[in-house]
């Protein structure tokens, strides 16, 4: 998603010079362990759901409705009599695939946009940059739920929608990165050398300024499945009855003085998710550029 | 001085490019919405002779550059249409809307100044110690929180439990309108705080470190004094810019807060435009958002530039 | 109401207008003298309702008046008759009584003399002449079209006017009821259109406040209402809540004094709290599945039936109402007249379900899909649990959320295999709904099922223009029992309307057809 932090990104890079990394070994960098522990454990709940979770996550039993938990059901059962903590563990897989895969086309097309407009520039900058501007002053719910209505529902719609959005902060990023790079000498080095400008950007800039861009990304999987959980909320997200966090939500807030439980835990789960990936990105903020200052 | 400033007239210039876009965005996104206010008006037992009549009277079955030049020519006039549903001139709906959504907005910046502030000096004054690392998990946390779910939960808690607040709504006088934001604008601060707080953080540690200050402490100053005096006054240069997007990035993110705590703003008169395909008031709104965000943007540097004098927005190299 | 609704009136109301009429004018039916009980109504106070939509326009005219701004518009404005309490016949309001021509042609109504807009002006039949005729001249592109029937309007005298009608036309004592046919000044008491409903001048109970779009709309007092001794309360205001859930903790937390629509979930719950009451009324309401026969399968009758026999009404009833409703056995509602109790609709019954799928055309099962609206937790809810009762007999549904105006569209489109749909009626009429759903002339295609069987449409027909009520009931038996075997619509449940409200709230009633009088209503201590 576009936010305040990608063009907080952008004055950084201006203010910045390239320094050399140090050497800290990975598996001393707290944040990333923790992020790598948490994430981790949560794939794993994702990929072992069928064999981990008790029940058929959209099993019904309408005798056994609006249960609080028990031993039979840990977290108790939703108003079709289905396995509420079944349905939190197979959640993951829909919560986590989208998050993760929702960045990917964002990512691509955002940081491709960028870097030609931050390397070419001139008017191939300037234009690049007015669409930038449009899409970044445009309200960014609209276009998602708009995006959602016009594309339909379903999941290819969630990630064109949100890739529309958040491709901009990308797109900002890099070329912030790539303005500072490209003055760098060695890149100045290779173009007078005879280097072509899709090698150079390819093989010299590229790796240089993606990182930031990852590290980005990371935060932008927190915003999508931010983004996911809420379209789910507004009724406009995956179609039921797949087990989804957000969606959970909604369900859970018609019993939240009752069954508390079905509206309070896959929230704390989506905050603990957010946590694991937050802290994998700063770990790798500091594996990749230690020198940036969080 | 002032010829730092010289970047603004160019700005503006780039900023009619940039609306004019939302506007054609804003157009074909709107008609491309499936249904049309004709169908949305009618409700369930609408036949399908009610529904072409309406098409007709509201202009929707002329050809598409046609509506789309009516909108453009109006909007020359300064005129953003009327409501669709309502009837009413988009304008008048608009402004009233915005006190809502901006005195939340600015309420929510508040907070989050009050409560990111302190934690931010907090954390900064011993990085990496106890303190850093219960703030920067709290950052963490903040983010990572939907915040329709804060929303119901704060509910849940001052309003049902304590008693304190009311439950959603928006009031009748300035002296309600605090009070009935409060909620809300906590619920935003919450999820605001987290951004202002690693900025601010992360600057203040930069002063903190800097000769500057060594300076001032070896002529005796210290504590807490020398944080709001000093420290404070520089390191919350960068967070300017923070706070300045945040502001147009929160008018038109509003919607999901509104929905909840039933605040007529921005976000409201959106959503229901959506639903009931109002055109030009889903146009009007965003236009207004667009513009806003774009001034708040120029502005934004503008008041960066004034307190950081090694900022020149003006050189070659534009952010 | 469309063309054929008019024909429809001409049966039913035919026998309610000989009644009437031959009571002539002078009959002060209505509206009568103050409360009785001993307890009495608690002068004063201020009402707040909840809802979730705003009211849109407080032109009863024009096509965007709907149900939302009808609530609101219904306690200022009155028409010359209005529907009874029960919705079964329509009873004089601003009229005494009318008097029928020989031919049918001319109806003389006399007005009450004691009506006052709340501005103080009396009410003559100037006024009366042109409201009627502002309305007729909105035709198509209003509710005007309703009025189709009348040639002209004559003021006889202050107190008495002469419709004068194109062709005999029974019902247009029922048309002159509707909320289009409200009474308003003469020349808008020398406002334009739009400025007088901005602030309308009517002759109800209360009068216009303000009207903070988006947030609030507050009705006041009428102190020169013409009903003595009411109203009661001193304002109602309307209250924009959009999310459900707030809507709940408001109410429980008494900001609100009536949740419009309270979810069936909590609704056992909030009747057990103290302070607050819930209140079912029996409604028109029917909830069905519409499914579309030019699609494969849905064109083979057994299809259409072991969908319908798979289908737990009871279920649904118990895990979507939470047990506040009742299974739905015919095309039309227990409030509709001759809904036929002993209705053969289909029931649950999985080893019929079995049976028809086997004699039809698709043996083995075959994949579909339902559409709903997004964010409607009803429907959400009767998916899932037809998902699951359909997935026993082999049909493998899935589930589409579209948001209701797309919905609509698609429907209009006939793009969809299976669609949840509601209807209500708005007149104590069945034609209203049988034309729209069966017959393509309805407007509708057959409620967008594209269903066409001559001989039902022929009974529909015959229905319509049958005077004797003996043989009107006989006539829409038969034709419950042909639509229940055709299951083009797959009926599921009669729900009541819901309201929660807290317990000081006291003389609400809403009618079947969805109205309530909140100049009735009154707030204790």
């Amino acid at each position: 998603m576009t936010t305040p932090t990608a063009v907080l990104a952008g004055y950084q890079a201006k203010r910045r010079a390239v320094r050399p990394r140090s050497r800290k070994p990975w598996y001393k960098n707290g944040s990333l362990v923790a992020g790598m522990t948490i994430v981790g454990l949560l794939v794993l709940m994702a990929v072992l759901a069928p064999v981990i979770a008790p029940y058929d996550p959209i099993q019904q039993d309408l005798t056994a409705t609006l249960q609080s938990p028990s031993a039979a059901h840990w977290l108790g059962t939703d108003k079709f009599g289905r396995d509420v903590l079944s349905r939190l563990i197979w959640g993951a897989r829909v919560n986590l695939r989208i998050g993760f895969l929702a960045v990917l086309i964002p990512f691509v097309f955002g940081s491709v946009l960028g870097g030609i407009a931050g390397y070419f520039g001139g008017w191939i900058d300037a234009i690049i940059m007015r669409i930038v501007d449009v899409f970044f002053a445009f309200p960014f719910y609209v276009m998602v739920i708009a995006l959602v209505f016009i594309l339909g529902a379903g999941e290819a719609s969630i990630y064109l929608a949100i890739a529309a959005v958040s491709w901009v902060s990308y797109a900002k990023i890099v070329r912030g990165e790539v303005l500072v790079a490209k003055k760098q000498d060695y890149v100045v080095g290779a173009r007078l050398g005879g280097m072509s400008h899709t090698r150079v950007l390819v093989r010299h800039i590229g790796p240089n300024v993606l990182s930031q861009a990852i590290i980005y990304g990371m935060s932008d999987i927190v915003m999508d499945i931010m983004a996911v959980v809420t379209l789910g909320y507004l009724g406009l997200g995956i179609a039921p009855p797949t087990a989804e966090w957000g969606s959970m939500i909604l369900d859970g807030q018609e019993f939240i003085t009752t069954l508390w439980q079905q509206a309070t835990i896959p929230g704390l789960i989506v905050v603990v998710t957010s946590l694991g990936v937050s802290w994998l990105g700063d770990g790798l903020s500091d594996l990749l550029s230690p020198d940036r200052r969080k | 001085m002032s010829s730092r400033l010289n970047f603004i007239p160019a700005r503006l210039l780039q900023a009619i490019p940039v609306v004019f876009g939302v506007t054609l965005l804003v157009f074909f996104m709107a008609h491309l919405l499936p249904g049309d206010p004709a169908i949305a008006m009618l409700g369930d037992k609408a036949t399908e002779e009610r529904i072409a009549a309406l098409r007709t009277q509201l202009g929707l079955d002329q050809p598409i550059w046609v509506q789309y030049g009516i909108f453009l020519a109006h909007l020359g006039q300064a005129n953003l249409g009327d409501s669709l549903t309502y009837g009413r001139p988009v304008t008048e709906l608009v402004l009233r809307a915005v006190p809502v959504t901006l005195s939340l907005v600015l309420f929510a910046l508040v907070l989050s100044m009050v409560i990111g502030i302190p934690l931010a000096g907090l954390a900064a004054t011993r990085p990496n110690g106890v303190n850093d690392l219960a703030v920067r998990t709290y950052t963490l946390v903040g983010q990572g929180m939907p915040q329709f779910w804060v929303g119901i939960m704060l509910i849940l808690f001052l309003s049902l439990k304590l008693r304190l607040f009311p439950v959603g709504g928006y009031g009748s006088n300035i002296t309600d309108h605090v009070y009935y934001l409060f909620v809300p604008a906590l619920t935003l601060a919450i999820a605001l705080s987290p951004t202002l707080i690693r900025s601010l953080r992360s600057s203040t540690i930069n002063v903190l470190g800097s000769e500057y200050i060594a300076t001032a402490r070896s002529k005796g100053s210290g504590g807490v004094a020398l944080f709001r005096q000093h420290v404070l006054r520089n390191a919350i240069i960068p967070t300017v810019s923070i706070l300045g997007v945040n502001l147009g990035y929160l008018m038109g993110g509003s919607i999901i807060i509104e929905k909840v705590f039933a605040l007529p703003g921005l976000g409201s008169l959106m959503l229901n435009a959506i639903f009931s395909r109002d055109f030009p008031t889903i146009q009007g709104v965003t236009l207004f958002v667009a513009l806003f965000v774009v001034l708040i943007g120029i502005l934004t540097d503008v008041v960066y530039t004034l307190l950081d004098p090694r900022v020149n927005f003006g050189s070659k190299e534009r952010e | 109401m469309r063309k054929t609704n008019r024909i429809a009136f001409v049966g039913f109301l035919a026998a309610t207008a000989l009644v009437l009429s031959g009571c002539s004018a002078g009959t002060a039916t209505g509206k009568s003298g103050g409360p009785s009980e001993s307890a009495g109504p608690v002068m004063g106070g201020d009402l707040v309702i909840g809802r979730a939509p705003d009211a849109i326009t407080m032109d009863s005219t024009s096509a965007q008046f709907e149900n939302y701004s009808m609530a609101v518009f219904q306690q200022m404005g009155q028409a010359l008759f209005e529907p009874s309490a029960d919705g079964q016949k329509v009873v004089p309001l601003l009229a005494t009584g009318f008097k029928a021509s020989d031919d049918g042609l001319t109806y003389t109504i006399a007005l009450r003399d004691d009506v006052t807009f709340s501005d103080g002006k009396p009410m003559t039949a100037k006024d009366v002449k042109f409201s009627i005729d502002a309305d007729t001249a909105t035709g198509h592109s209003g509710w005007g079209f309703v009025n189709d029937a009348i040639d002209k309007v004559n003021v006889v005298d202050d107190h008495t006017v002469g419709v004068v009608l194109k062709y005999p036309w029974a019902p247009i004592i029922g048309d002159l009821s509707m909320f289009s046919n409200a009474i308003v000044p003469e020349n808008y008491g020398g406002k334009t259109v739009d400025e007088f409903y901005k602030a309308p001048v009517l002759t109800g109970p209360f009068m216009w406040g303000e009207w903070k779009k988006g947030q609030s709309l507050k009705l006041v007092k009428n102190p020169k209402y013409w009903e003595k001794g009411k109203p009661y309360l001193d304002s109602v205001v309307w209250n924009v809540v959009p999310d459900a859930n707030t809507r709940k903790l408001q109410l429980q937390g008494g900001q609100i004094d009536i949740n419009d629509t309270p979810d069936w979930s909590s609704y056992s719950s909030l009747d057990a709290t103290a302070g607050l009451k819930t209140y079912a009324f029996p409604s028109t309401r029917i909830d069905y599945i519409a499914l579309n026969t030019q699609r494969e399968p849905f064109a083979d009758v057994h299809v259409r039936r072991a969908i319908a026999f798979a289908t737990n009404r009871k279920a649904l009833v118990d895990a979507v109402l939470f047990g506040h409703g009742t299974v739905a056995n015919s095309l039309l509602s227990p409030g509709t007249p001759f809904y036929d109790k002993d209705a053969p609709g289909p029931m649950y019954d999985v080893e019929k379900a079995k049976a028809e799928l086997a004699q039809s055309s698709q043996p083995n099962g075959f994949k579909t899909t339902l559409l709903i609206n997004s964010g409607n937790a009803n429907h959400a809810a009767i998916a899932q649990i037809m998902q699951a009762q359909l997935k026993e007999i082999g049909i493998t549904m899935e589930i589409k959320q579209l948001d209701s105006t797309a919905n609509k569209q698609a429907r209009l489109d006939s793009k969809f295999d299976m669609a949840i749909s509601a209807w209500t009626m708005d007149i104590p009429d069945p034609d209203q709904w049988t034309t729209f759903a069966l017959d393509p002339e309805g407007g509708s295609h057959s409620a967008f099922t594209y269903y066409n069987d001559p001989a039902v449409i022929a009974i529909n027909k015959k229905a319509q223009r049958e005077g004797d009520q003996a043989k009107r009931a006989e006539l829409y038996k038969q034709l419950q029992k042909e639509t229940g075997d055709a299951a083009f619509l797959v009926y599921l449940f009669y729900s009541p309307y819901a309201y929660a409200a807290t317990d000081k709230v006291q003389g609400f009633n809403v009618t079947p057809l969805g109205n309530y009088h909140t100049g009735d209503m009154y707030k204790t201590k």
